[in-house]
């Protein structure tokens, strides 16, 4: 499904627990909540996709959520803020949401990166055929 | 605000009545011009008494199967309320277990015509 200015979504069905890909086609995340701003009519807007399990823990709620809201938070560099994307982004809400900025741009999951870079990249094998 | 904030949310007419919990949030691509979308702005709640099987979204496209499953969702959803944002009292946006408020009765509400997501 794409989207056109004035189309009609439920946030929950087609935006929320979509998986997010960059240009390129590679797994960025998912969609773990939305941020919301008001508009001067004071009606709500999105302004950015939230991602981890600080955005995550407090959409689940309970004890499961409590637990995953405090591994983020233990696992996250100080005052570092939820990692988000902005809205201004997005090119395509369909089966996945398509962002118009590389996956190692977007600095959104440190953690992976720094495993990806630090421990994947130098197991032999581990990079594309083509790289 | 989260999205979080308002889905899962009670709420409750202007006499106090229960009407269900929000299930989704009915958007229009209308908002500020974001990039090259604009922003999803946010037209209105849709109220369930029931939350299980709402995200299946048999609730809402006629198209969907499997039949028994659509018809089985149906019939938890069958009062599936679609809430415009004008008559939600806004000022009660805030923590997760303050049901929202509205400022009509249940009865003023529209019928769901809107029942059903385009797309």
């Amino acid at each position: 499904m794409t989207v056109a200015a004035g189309r009609v979504i439920d946030l929950h069905l087609h935006l929320l627990d979509r998986q997010v890909v960059d240009p390129d086609g590679r797994m960025v995340c998912k969609v773990d909540d939305l941020e919301l701003e008001l508009d001067e009519r004071g009606r709500p807007y999105v302004t950015a996709i939230l991602l981890g399990p600080r955005a995550l823990g407090p959409r689940l709620g309970g004890r499961l959520g409590r637990w995953v809201a405090a591994i983020g938070e233990r696992l996250a560099e100080r005052d570092r803020p939820v990692s988000r994307i902005d809205f201004s982004l997005v090119t395509d809400i369909g089966s996945a949401i398509a962002v118009s900025r590389p996956r190692g741009r977007l600095d959104v999951i440190p953690l992976e990166d720094w495993v990806e870079e630090h421990v994947i990249a130098r197991i032999p094998g581990s990079r594309h055929e083509s790289e | 605000m989260r999205a979080s904030d308002l889905l899962g949310r009670e709420v409750l007419d202007r006499d106090g009545i229960r009407l269900g919990v929000v299930t989704d949030l009915r958007c229009v691509l209308d908002g500020p011009l974001r990039g090259g979308l604009c922003a999803p702005r946010v037209e209105a709640l849709l109220v369930s008494r029931h939350r299980t099987g709402s995200l299946l979204g048999y609730d809402r496209n006629e198209q969907q199967g499997p039949w028994l499953l659509r018809v089985l969702v149906r019939l938890l959803h069958r009062r599936l309320t679609v809430v415009p944002w004008t008559v939600v009292e806004t000022s009660q946006a805030g923590p997760l277990a303050r049901p929202l408020a509205l400022r009509v009765a249940a009865a003023d509400l529209p019928a769901a015509e809107g029942r059903h997501t385009p797309g």
